[in-house]
Parts: structure tokens; sequence; C-alpha cells
């Protein structure tokens, strides 16, 4: 390996290193130091991957002038003899949390939302604090990037070092950058306050993730503009107004990235995405468990910052500990240390970071984990402490390396690598400071000790490890073992030495302390000894039980000798931990996206849902993604390399459409926080590990519409996907083309009739409503009107809430308005008449047969449930004919579940079409299939089987319309996402793996759980932020009020999982059943 | 109704009085009277439940009763009103084992909740006295065959005692089959929960299940205690609560445990076994587990619905759906609740027909909602099948009950012609006259159906 020595860049170091011109006076004479260093003998491994053996290098004020293979020490150096040692440059954590303090609320400038506190300096408190500086130094670390511990848009990040704080002659100051990044966060709960709004935390904007992801959205959105009119302002104080001044928006301003800190791999997605739509550089802080979603998360092409955390190890001691725990629990278990590896071989940037661990989680054990069960090479650990970071936080230039020229800032550490479990870490030198970690290891004491006590004239040897860890062994007593006879066991002949351990050792430089048991003396009770190194020697004294003195003493005689039963097992996990990863991870995961191929299916009764009707005996084909032909009798051509399904006696449907559902949505339905929130986007939060997405392809289901709920009058957008379970990233699953849309909601709901929320927020009266969706339509015509007008240098300030609500106005957003009593029903197809635009759909639309020619004229359609009613008083007149009659009437209709559990057998819902009110079975069908299509724009691609239409179908047992039928295959896009086949082989998998994991567990000896005391998850549910989306109907429950609830639920038999929420749309049960 | 010839005999003038008013009555349906004639169900496919199918069937029944069930040509009875049912199906009415039927009306309003009293051990209130004979619930469920419901009082430890009422009467007298079903206790949930809304930790919930589990024991004891202190001393002042547990104590009644967890199954079964009760398991998700135990203690379970999420992630995803067939195959006695809200009641018979797609062979699923529910409740001797001498409580059909697409054509409750209208069909007419009016469906009658 070649030597970095370097005169030329020392000669530039001497005479541009010029020393920091401290601005505070000294209190007496200034100090004064030579400033030079020479650290000699030790192995300097200056990069990852390259090392300089036997290397002196030296530094001067803070910087390093040389490192050089057996250098010598300028004069006047101070030289540290660190042979046999190893030198690395000091490791930097991009991530640790420091209290930035508060701001107050009312400040000038301050934005009116309590989470968005961009102007806040991470340093604004006093920064970090010396026992945390003190903290990271123990590992090695010499420099962080500290942030903001609270609020959605949390400040600003700063860089510091991590060198004491009362060293007086500092030669470089701790700050090195004073503004780095603007840091973002998920983790903190996402509950912010309403503008005015009192204490009352539960009450703030944004309630859910999508809603903090709207309000960073709108941030970014308005700091383009709060730029842009302030020039203006300026240059035109005549003609443009001066914007309220806002110190976050100005902050932002500044180009700094974007450090995003996520909860999950998906929150991830969500974050970059946001980063894009504004071009701004993003950096995540990640989760630890983005090898769950790596090739998504690859694409994405951002560095990250990801802690070495690990999931407590599963509880499965217990028959029903191992019932309750899922396999994404354990998977997620076994795979935790290949993350780091499976994030750097996919290309990923990665730097790490000791935050973000579980309680009781250490960040050494867990990067060696890594490193050892995980397969993450120690050059790319080095790499992910020193330059990645130093890159990251754009200090390449001073840290990350030794090189001349860099600051002096090194870890010491006395075994070959820094990650090895005996690494004792000896110093830091921070900007040429040095920082003694364990003084007491440079008086290594370790060893075995000939040992001569002046007390009955015992002698032994004294074994003293690291720690201190001392044990007196002595020779085996004499006469113990002398029973001849006993030959038995030939192996324990051999008399074993008798040992004690000793208590309470301590060591201090020099000094040893420690306790022994008096038996071995002649004596009952303690005797405490003590003795101080001279040499080899250690001179020592004790005192007897009786407080009277004797002396002992110790040679050196060797290193330590392992005794055999210390051997540490070897047996190490790393070579069985599979290398495939389904998406989702867990049970019914698919490690493949099923196969587009062509498809024929014949001698199957067809339910066109088209023109072509109900076929008997036909054939389909289907060949990249899409039907090629359908016809009855023989199939005229089979193409070649076809799969052939013969469907004898089964039927064939197009794939089933819910145009009401909550699947698969992220910590929370409802935005219920504010009345409008048509800025908030169900697609900024769709989640693709929800089961429940699999369990309704099970039922036959395709395409859903994912919607906002209905806790407030204006809700957020919708989502339109196909379930394609398995893809990579949730866009995936986003259906191409199909025209945006937005829930609207009356009645109760809005209203919040049933809770006991306080009567304050607008509406509280279906008067109110009206007059509000009244008020919205204008401002966003006056909104709309504006932007067109707008010329010049200033934009109308982009309001993503209005913009979305004049898009309904121009016609390209549909509204689905959840919806129940004629008289709102009416007043909502007046409005839209006024504002000359078409509904979407009327949702629930339980008196929609009250009205029908109303909703036949001014929407789409009308989605229904079939026959719920009786769950609310608004719903009184509910009936199950309401489909049939509005159908007779011409009102396209379809039924919806708005339940994860009815959205796998919406086949049986549409019977409910045929039973109440006689409507015939192939139209029934279609309130299922193209009638949703419809009503989502969306029947010129699927909703009906028909040539050139997706090949979106679902092959029944029987006539789809009988409760007898079950779904056995289930295809979209013409790929075969669910079959009965495929099921029992996925079942039999998981019941595999789970069996496998468990006994890995179960045979893990370090695993030392006690069974029993289980808080085994009862219900595999998974954590969401804090409290979003208690939103039930637009109140806020309390915790307590909801596990009283629940309990009350448990212990009455009712699963809350089971709970269909009647309508309210806040998505309780997706949590209970749900993945994330 | 329209397809089903009736040659009205005797009764004729009556019994058509009786439909013109109900079909007037809108939901304000009259509760039919008692049999006068008896009655011939004639040409049916009689699914009498406790013996084999019978094509080609009769069912004869007078005062309430059933008197005959055969097959071929019917006996000839003097006065009889003959109901020609050729092609239909004739079934026992369906059961909803386990509901709060009348004890509650509009989920958001807490006005009409009357299932859950105060107080964890409230073993002396009963449901039936509380049941609204004219909860617009009732016709509606009915509608669609349910002629019995179990209506098991909620909340708390021991919640109180179970009813068994019949869907048609004028006060909750005339409802109750039986007014003192059995008693219901809620098993003390035996896991912790870790779940984002739990507050709780472990320990505490552990300490609260311990204290429950006590408590129940500790009125099982107090009660036995009670019984003898008044058999010597009958001057002891009544306690209400210990009267109310003797007869499900000394085995008289059922004991309603619910359970769903497997833990929560083992434990409460062991208990009953301890006390020599005659339980039956309420819920029983996890039933399929220890089969072992409810047969060893011929221990019946209420299964509480096949319209559910598996409980976990990795269970199968028809798990709730085969349930049913796997207690079936194990032998263990079962019968098929909804565990729906109230108002979903009527579509207990598709719940079972949901486990027939999943393998449960029809007349099991039928059974299910039927005599096993009867017998469970503790009614098995009076309804649950056609057989002579049990209540004349059937349904005439057009095709399997537990099939959407099949309609309900005439309900029988203890022989009494059941009105088959409902709040919710007088609306439908009602609105029909509107679109009428307005000229946008065709004016004539019979647009009610196509």
């Amino acid at each position: 390996m070649r030597a970095l020595t370097a005169t030329a860049a020392a000669a530039l170091a001497f005479t541009t290193a010029a020393l920091a011109q401290p601005v505070q006076p000294f209190n007496g004479p200034r100090p004064v130091e030579p400033g030079w260093h020479a650290i000699t003998g030790v192995t300097a491994h200056t990069a990852p991957g390259q090392s300089v053996d036997n290397a002196t290098v030296v530094f001067r004020n803070g910087l390093i002038i040389s490192v050089q293979s057996e250098g010598k020490a300028p004069r006047g150096a101070r030289v540290w003899d660190a042979s046999g040692m190893h030198l690395y440059a000091g490791l930097i954590d991009p991530w640790i949390t420091v209290d930035a303090g508060k701001l107050a609320s009312d400040a000038p400038g301050r934005h009116w939302n309590p989470q968005v506190l961009g102007e806040r300096s991470a340093l604004n408190d006093g920064g970090l604090d010396d026992d945390a500086k003190e903290k990271l130094r123990k590992m090695g670390f010499v420099l962080a990037q500290v942030v903001p511990s609270d609020g959605l848009l949390r400040g600003t990040s700063a860089v510091i070092t991590l060198a004491q704080d009362n060293i007086k002659s500092r030669p470089t100051p701790a700050i090195v950058r004073e503004r780095a990044m603007h840091v973002a966060s998920f983790a903190r709960g996402p509950r912010g306050r309403t503008r005015g709004g009192g204490d009352d935390e539960s009450l703030g904007y944004p309630g859910s993730r999508m809603g903090q992801i709207a309000l960073v959205r709108q941030t970014l959105a308005d700091e383009q503009w709060y730029d842009a009119a302030t020039d203006a302002h300026a240059q035109h104080p005549d003609k443009h107004p001066r914007p309220d001044p806002n110190a976050t928006l100005s902050t932002l301003h500044e180009s700094l990235p974007l450090l995003w800190d996520v909860t999950d791999e998906l929150d991830t997605i969500r974050a970059a995405k946001v980063a894009r739509e504004f071009d701004r550089e993003i950096v995540i802080t990640g989760s630890g468990t983005e090898f769950r979603r790596l090739d998504a998360l690859a694409a994405l092409d951002v560095p990250f910052i990801v802690p070495v955390t690990r999931p407590e190890t599963p509880r499965v001691e217990m028959i029903a500990d191992r019932d309750s725990v899922s396999l994404r629990a354990l998977m997620t278990w076994e795979q935790a240390p290949t993350n780091l590896r499976r994030m750097i071989d996919a290309g990923i940037n990665v730097s790490l970071t000791t935050s973000k661990l579980r309680k009781g989680e250490k960040f050494m054990p867990g990067l060696r984990r890594a490193i050892e069960d995980g397969g993450l090479t120690e050059d790319a650990a080095l790499a992910a402490l020193t330059t990645a970071p130093a890159a990251l936080l754009d200090v390449s230039n001073q840290f990350g390396t030794i090189e001349p020229g860099k600051s002096a800032s090194f870890v010491l550490v006395d075994e070959a690598s820094l990650f090895d479990e005996d690494a004792v870490l000896r110093e830091v030198w921070i900007d040429g400071q040095r920082h003694v970690i364990d003084e007491k290891q440079a008086f290594d004491l370790a060893g075995e000790y000939d040992t001569a006590f002046s007390m009955g004239g015992v002698t032994g040897v004294l074994k003293i490890d690291k720690g201190p860890k001392i044990t007196l062994e002595l020779p085996p007593l004499e006469g113990a073992d002398d029973d001849a006879d006993d030959v038995n066991d030939a192996k324990d002949t051999e008399p074993k030495p008798q040992k004690f351990k000793a208590r309470k050792p301590s060591q201090n430089k020099n000094r040893l302390n420690f306790m022994l048991d008096g038996k071995p003396f002649g004596a009952e009770g303690t005797l405490s000894f003590s003795a101080a190194r001279e040499g080899d020697a250690l001179i020592g004294t004790a005192m007897n039980t009786d407080g009277e003195r004797f002396t002992w003493n110790a040679t050196r005689t060797g290193d330590l000798t392992k005794d055999d039963d210390d051997a540490e097992d070897d047996d190490n996990e790393s070579s069985d931990i599979p290398e495939a990863i389904a998406y989702p991870l867990g049970a019914f995961g698919l490690t493949d996206v099923p196969a587009q191929g062509t498809v024929v299916i014949t001698n199957a009764t067809i339910w066109t849902c088209d023109a072509q009707g109900i076929i008997e005996n036909g054939w389909l084909i289907t060949s990249g993604g899409t039907v090629q032909a359908i016809g009855s009798g023989a199939v005229p051509r089979v193409p070649a390399g076809a799969r052939i399904i013969d469907a004898t006696g089964k039927h064939v449907t197009p794939g089933l459409i819910d145009c009401h559902s909550h699947t698969g949505i992220s910590s929370g339905v409802n935005e219920g926080t504010q009345s409008v929130t048509a800025e908030v986007r169900i697609f900024d939060v769709i989640t693709p590990d929800d089961i429940d997405w699999y369990r309704e392809l099970a039922g036959g289901l395709t395409t859903v519409n994912q919607l906002h709920g209905s806790a407030n009058p204006i809700g957020g957008q919708n989502s339109v996907v196909k379930i394609r379970w398995g893809c990579e990233a949730p866009d995936d699953m986003r259906f191409d083309g199909a025209i945006g849309g937005i829930k609207f909601a009356l009645g109760e709901n809005v209203k919040q009739s049933n809770w006991n929320s306080p009567r304050t927020r607008y509406p509280q009266t279906r008067m109110g409503v009206e007059t509000l969706m009244l008020d919205r339509f204008e401002a966003a015509q006056s909104y709309a009107a504006e932007q067109k007008d707008a010329h010049g240098p200033v934009p109308v300030r982009r309001d993503l809430e209005l913009e979305a609500i004049a898009e309904i106005l121009a016609g390209q957003r549909l509204i689905h308005c959840h919806s129940y009593r004629q008289d709102e029903i009416l007043a909502l197809c007046r409005l839209a008449e006024k504002f000359n635009f078409k509904i979407g759909t009327f949702q629930h639309v339980l008196e929609g047969y009250k009205i029908a020619e109303a909703i036949r004229d001014n929407a789409i359609g009308a989605s229904s449930f079939s026959d719920w009613w009786a769950y609310k008083f608004e719903v009184i007149d509910a009936i199950p004919y309401n489909g049939a009659i509005m159908h007779d009437v011409g009102v396209v209709v379809s039924f919806n579940s708005d339940s994860d559990e009815l959205a796998r057998r919406m086949n049986t819902e549409a019977a409910k079409a045929v039973k109440y009110g006689g409507v015939s079975p192939e139209e029934a069908l279609k309130f299922v299939t193209l009638n949703p299509a419809k009503q989502l724009k969306i029947d010129q691609w699927v909703g009906s089987l028909a040539s050139g239409k997706h090949a979106d179908f679902v092959i029944w047992s029987g006539s789809p319309l009988s409760t007898f039928s079950r779904c056995e295959n289930t295809f979209i896009d013409g790929r075969e996402y669910f079959s009965l086949v495929r099921d029992a082989e996925l079942r039999s998998t998981a019941q595999t793996e789970r069996s496998r994991i468990v006994q890995k567990i179960l045979a893990d000896k370090n695993n030392k759980k006690k069974p029993g005391k289980g808080d085994g998850p009862k219900r595999d549910i998974p954590h969401p932020v804090e409290a979003m989306s208690l939103t039930h109907g637009g109140h806020i429950h309390t915790m307590t009020e909801l596990e009283t609830q629940y309990l009350w639920m448990i212990e009455n038999g009712i699963d809350p999982a089971d709970v269909q929420c009647g309508d309210c749309g806040c998505g309780l049960s997706s949590f209970f059943s749900g993945s994330n | 109704m329209k397809n089903i010839a009736t040659t009205l005999l005797a009764t004729i003038v009556t019994t058509a009085c009786l439909l013109a008013t109900a079909a007037h009555a809108q939901d304000l349906g009259i509760s039919a009277p008692p049999q006068r004639a008896p009655i011939v169900i004639t040409g049916a496919t009689v699914h009498t439940v406790a013996g084999p199918i019978i094509r080609n069937g009769y069912v004869v029944f007078e005062n309430g009763v059933i008197r005959e069930v055969g097959a071929g040509r019917a006996p000839r009875t003097r006065g009889a009103r003959v109901i020609n049912a050729t092609g239909k199906h004739v079934y026992p009415g369906l059961i909803g084992a386990d509901t709060i039927m009348g004890l509650t009306e509009i989920g958001a309003v807490r006005a009409t909740h009357d299932s859950s009293e105060a107080g964890d051990i409230t073993p002396e209130v009963r449901a039936a006295v509380a049941v609204n004979p004219d909860s617009t619930i009732i016709p509606v469920t009915r509608a669609n065959g349910i002629l019995t419901c179990g209506v098991l009082p909620q909340g708390g430890a021991i919640p109180g005692r179970a009813a068994v009422i019949r869907m048609d009467g004028w006060t909750w007298e005339d409802l109750a089959i039986s007014a003192d079903a059995g008693l219901v206790v809620n098993w003390p949930n035996m896991r912790p929960i870790t779940a984002w809304w739990m507050q709780q930790t472990p320990e505490e919930q552990l300490k609260r299940a311990k204290e429950r589990l006590a408590k129940i024991d500790e009125m099982f004891d107090a009660a036995e205690a009670y019984a003898d202190a008044r058999s010597a001393d009958s001057s002891l002042p009544t306690d209400v609560r210990f009267d109310a547990m003797l007869p499900a104590m000394h085995g008289d009644t059922p004991v309603f445990i619910r359970a769903n967890e497997l833990e929560q199954m083992q434990s409460a079964v062991s208990w009953a076994a301890h006390h020599n009760l005659k339980a039956v398991i309420v819920g029983g998700r996890d039933a399929d587990k220890c089969t072992h135990l409810l047969l060893r203690h011929k221990i019946g379970v209420i299964i509480t619905g096949t319209h559910r999420l598996p409980g976990r992630r990795d269970k199968a995803y028809d798990a709730p759906f085969t349930l049913p067939l796997r207690l079936e195959t194990a032998g263990v006695m079962w019968c098929l609740a909804s565990g729906d809200e109230t108002a979903h009641e009527r579509s207990l018979p598709y719940q079972a027909g949901l486990a027939v797609a999943y393998g449960l062979p029809e007349d099991a699923a039928i059974r299910a909602v039927t005599l096993s529910a009867a017998e469970l409740l503790g009614v098995g001797d009076r309804i649950g099948s056609l057989e002579n001498g049990k209540a004349a409580t059937l349904i005439i059909t057009d095709g399997n009950p537990l099939d959407i697409i099949s309609q309900i054509e005439m309900a029988f409750i203890d022989g009494r012609e059941i009105d088959l209208n409902s709040k919710q069909t007088a609306l439908d007419k009602k609105y029909r006259e509107k679109y009428r009016q307005l000229g946008i469906l065709p004016s004539q009658q019979s647009s009610g159906s196509r």
C-alpha cells in the first residue's frame, strides 16, 4: 500500500491552515501550544479498503500534515506511541436529534401550523449536550449532524464536532456547518393544532399521514410563490403587495436538501415523491426495514441514513405465541441484519446512524450482526460511517478519511478491526484534540498471574480479563476424588481446579480492587483485596474478616488462556438467511410478478357484461394483458404457447370493481381535522402490503376505488387501483388513465352528530353543509379565474385545496359523495347544476330511491350498500330495494363494500339486486363490474369482457351470483394474481417458513426470554403513528375511550376487526387486519 | 306469494282479509292470529332436517303443531287449508342463535340500546322482558326466513340471561319461547393485547383477567352457598343475582360462554367441567384447535359468523369460511350464528351458504341454522326440524334459503301465517308509485319485480 506522504500537500497545509481566530477574549495568559503531534507505529486505515502500516500520522493545529509509513515525527511534536494499534478516520453520525426549543406561536412570521417550524435551528437550544457527545465519542464518533426533535417540518440541521465542550483552546470551532439540511419527519405524532386552536392536540391538522404529506407539499409550493412575491414587492412595491412575512418560507428558500425521517419503507417512497415534485434534493433517515421494498427504494436514487435496528425477537415459546406471530414479523426479524448489505448491493448510498434503535439496543452489536450475519463487508461498514456521511454532509474536504489537509479526527483502536467484538476504543481525536476513551485499558492488566497470599499460605493462579473480570484458580482439592472405583466416567476423572470469582472487581489506572470469598483462605465471610502494578508484578494487600491485613503478590506469567467452557459457539445463523424477498414480505407474498402470457379459457359460461351478454359454452383468449377475442363453441385458433384452461361447468366474469373501499391506506383514512381537506391525496398513502388486498383478490375483486373517509364535507382525493398484489412500489397499483376524484360527504358524519365533539366546527347542520360547499365552489371559481388571468412575475399562490375543487368545476375531477337523505342529495344536485358540472357518484345514497331522477340527471351514478340499514338515524328509511328502484329509473347503480371483509364477496352483493327488487341476473352482475367502471370513467378499459379491454377476469366454480360459488382464479392485466392452486402453495410455503424461523429462534441460546410473560401480539396489528385516524366519523376519540370501546367489544365476542364501521370510513378495521 | 296456489277451504274469508290488511298496514304489520284450521302443504320438497329430504312430500300442522310429515299424497284433513307447493321447498324456520333482536334499534342512537346493563356481574337481568315486539328489525329479518332468535345480553363478565323468541307477537310474552334460556358469561380475555390503542401493560391486563376470573368463580361459589343457606332457612332475604344463577348452575339451562381464543376456550371448558355446567361456547374462532376438548366434554359451539376476516395475517383467507366444515368434520356439535349487527341478521342464511361454497355439505349448513341452533339454545325439542309434535314454525321457498337469489314465499310460526311485508317493502311500493306518477316507470301494478 502506497503511503500517503505529502510534501506538496503538507506545504499547502503549512501555508493555508492558519489557526482559527477566536473572537472570545482570554481570561489570563493566552495558551500557546506548539501544535505539532505525531501518532506513531500505528496501522492507519486511511480510507475504506486502504491502510498504511506502521504509519506516522503528523498533524498540527487540527489538520493532518502527513501520513507516512515509518515516517518521522517532526521535531518538537508530541509523539503518541500507538504501536500495534489501529487508526481510523473519526466516525460521523448524520442523524442525532436534539431538543431545539419551542417557538412562540404568536411570534411574528410564524407559520400558521404549529408543526411547521422551518425557521428553527437545531442549535437554537444549545445543540447537543456534552453527555450525549461523550456517548458518541465512546463509540468513535467525531462529527454529528444534529436535527430538531419534534415537528413535521422541524427546521434546519447543523453539523457539529463532538469535541468536549470545556476544552478551552479549541483550535477549530465546534460548528462545522450551521445550516445543513431542512429536516422533516413523519415520526412524531402527526397531530398539530388547528389554526388558533388551543392546547387540544387531538384537534390538530394534520391528523393523518396523507395530511402530513399535503402540508409539506403546500409549504414547499408556498415557498416558491413566497420568494417570487417578495422579490416582486421589493422591485415594485406599488404594484405588488407585501406578502405576510413567514420565517419558515424564507428559510425553506435556501436550497438545502430535505432530510426526511420516515417510519417505514413506504413512507420513504412518499417523502421522495414530494421532494421530486418540487425538484428538491432529499435524504432519507430510514427505518431499518428497507429490505422489504428494496427495488423501489433503489429506484429512488436518494441517499439514506439507516439505523442498525432489528425488531425484538418474536415470542414463540408458547403455542399460543406461535399462533399469534406473523410470518412477516418473523421474516422481518430474520432479515433485518441483511438490510445494510442488501441496500449497498443495490447501489444505495448508505450512511449509518446510532439513532433510531429500540430500547435496549446498542449500535456496535447491531453493526457487528449486520457484518457477521448479514454479510456486510467491513469496508462497506466503514464507508457508511466515514466517507459516505462526510459526502452526505458536504464535509468530505475535512472529514471521512485520513489524508493530509483534512481534519485530524481519528479513532484509535487496539484490535485489528474497529468492528471486532474485542476491539477497545482507546482514544478519539477531534480536530487534533485528544479525548481519552478508555484510560484504564492503557494500563492493561489482562493476563495470568502466579499468586501467593500470606494468609494460609495459599497459592494459585489469578486470571484477570478485560473489564476487569478476575478469577482465582486454586489446585484441585486433594482427596476429593479418591474413590478409585469410580472409573465409569473417564472424562471426569481428571480433577478440575477450584475457581473463585472475584466480586466487585475494579481498576483505577495501576490499581486493582476486588473481593473474594473467604473459603479458600479458611475464613467465613468475604475478604477484600487491593494491589498496585509494578511492571509485571502486582503488589497486594488484603483484609480478612477480622479486619486484619495480610499481603499477597502476583507475577504475570502470560496472556489469558480461555477456558473451554467459555468458548463461543460459532454456529451463527448467517448461512441460512434466505436471499429471496417476497413482496409484500410475509405469508402470501410473491417473489415474482405473475406472467402475462396468452391464456385461452374454454367451455365456460362467460358473463361478458357487454354486448355479447352471457355466452354459454364460451371461450376467451387474452394475451399481452388484453382480451383478444371472445366467442362460443370451439375455439377457432389456439395461439401457440397459450395456457389453456378448461372451464367446463365454470363461469367467467369481468374482474369485480369496488367503488368504495378503504383497503390499503396507510395511517389514516380521514383527514378529518378540518371541514375542507381537498388537498390531501389517498394515492399518497397507498400501501401494497395490506393483506386484505390478497383476501379481496381471492374473492374476485380486481379494481378498487380507495376513498377518503367521510369525516368532513370536502375530504381528500381518491385513488383508483388495481390489486396488483406483489408489485414493487405503491404506484404500481394505480390505474393508469383513471380520472381523479374526490370525496365529499353530507349528513350526520360531517356535522359530527353521533359523537361527543364540541359543537363548534362549521357545519353542524345540513344547512351549513350546503352553504360551505357553495362557498368553496365560489372560492374555487375565483381562484381558477385569478390563475388564468395571472401574468407577470408573481404567480397566484398555488392553493392545493382550491386547485382540487377548481378541477371539479372544470370537469376534471369526479365527486364521490357520501350521502343518505334525499334532501341533501338533491341540494348537491342543485349545486352541481348551478356550477355546471356533473357529479361522479353518490355513495351509500340510501335514500337515492326517493330522488332517483335527480341523481340520474346530475351524476354518473349511485354507488350503494346493497342492504345496510339501522346503524344510524339518517338511514332509517334505508331499503334493500334502493339499488333496483334507482336502476329502474335509469341511474347507473353499483354496490360497494366500504369494508375489507365485504369486499371479498361482492359477487353475492350483486345477487341482492336480484333478490330485492328483481333486477335480472345479467344486469345485477353489472352492479359490481361495468357500472362501477362507468362511475369511475374507466369503462373503456375494464368492467366488461370485450376485445381490446384489459384482461381482468375471474373464474368461478358456479354462477357468480350464487352464494354457493367460489372464486377459483383471478386475473388482472392477463396475469394470474390468485388461484386456488397457487394459494395452496403459498400456504404451504408460509407454513414451512414459519416453522423454520420459529425453530431458529428456539435454538438461539442468546434468546433468553422467559415464556409465558407473553406480551406477544394478540393480533397482528401495525402500530400506526400515534393516534392517527382516531377520527371515527369526525369525532376524535381519546385513546382511553378507544381502549374501553375495543375491550368491551372483545369481551363481548366482537372482534374490532370485524366491525363494519358503518360508513364513516374511519378505516378502523384496516388497522386490525392491516399490515405495514 | 303470487306463485303459490293456495286453496282456501274453511278459513278462506278470514285469511284473505288478513292478507289484504297486511298489505296496507305497511310497517305496522299485524301479528298473525292463532292457527284456526289445519294446514296441509303438498307437493313440496320437504327438508325435515331431522331425517332425509322428502321429494314430493307433505306437511300437516294443526293448532300450531306439526301432525304429520311424509311423502307422496297428503292425508285428507277435514277443514284444512291446502297449500300446493309443487316445485317449492319447505324448511324449518331459520334460527338466529346469537342476537340482540328487540334490544336495539339504531346503532348510533344510544336511547335505543337495551342490551348491556351497568355493572360487571348482572346475572339478574333478563333479555326477554326488554324485547321490543314492534322493532322494525323483526319483520325485515323474518322476511328472510329467520323465525326464531336467541337473544343474549352483552356487557360485563356475566351480562345476564338469554331468551329465545319467536319473531311475531303482540307482547314480549307472546314472543318468548323461553324467557330464561340460559346464563351468559363473557370469558375474560386471557391473552394480553398489544395493539396501538391498548394502554394497559400486559401485566395489567393479565391481572385484570385474573380478577375477572376470580369474580366469576366467587359468584358461582357464593351462589352455591346461598342456595344451601336458603334451603336451610327460607326466611333468608332474597338475592336476585344468586336466584338468577341457580337454573344454570343446576344444569337446567345452559351457560353461554363467549370465548374465541384457544386459551379462553381451554380455560372456560375446564371451569365449566369443574362446576358441572351445561356449557355452550359462543364465538369459537379457534374452536378447531381444541376439538378433542370440546368432544370430551360434549360442549357445543355457536360459531359467530363466516362473514369475518381471518383473525391474523397468516391465516388462510378462507379460514372463517371453512371453520364450520372443520368442526363438522371433527364431530363437534356446532351451529352458526351471524355475529353481525342486528340489522344484518337477515343475512344469516348467506353466511351459512358461504360455508357451503367452501366445502360444507348443504344439509349440514341447513342444520346449522335450524336444528343445531335450537339444540344449543335448549329448545331443540320444540323447534328446529319438521317432525311430528314440533312447532309448525317453517318456511316455504322457491329454492335453497341459503342462496341469496332464493325467495321466501310463505312463513309460519306455530302454524300462524306470518306477514312478510315490512316498512321496507312499503317504502319500495311508495316510491315506485312516485316514479309511476312521474311517468318514469310504467303504470302497471306488476312493476315491483321483473
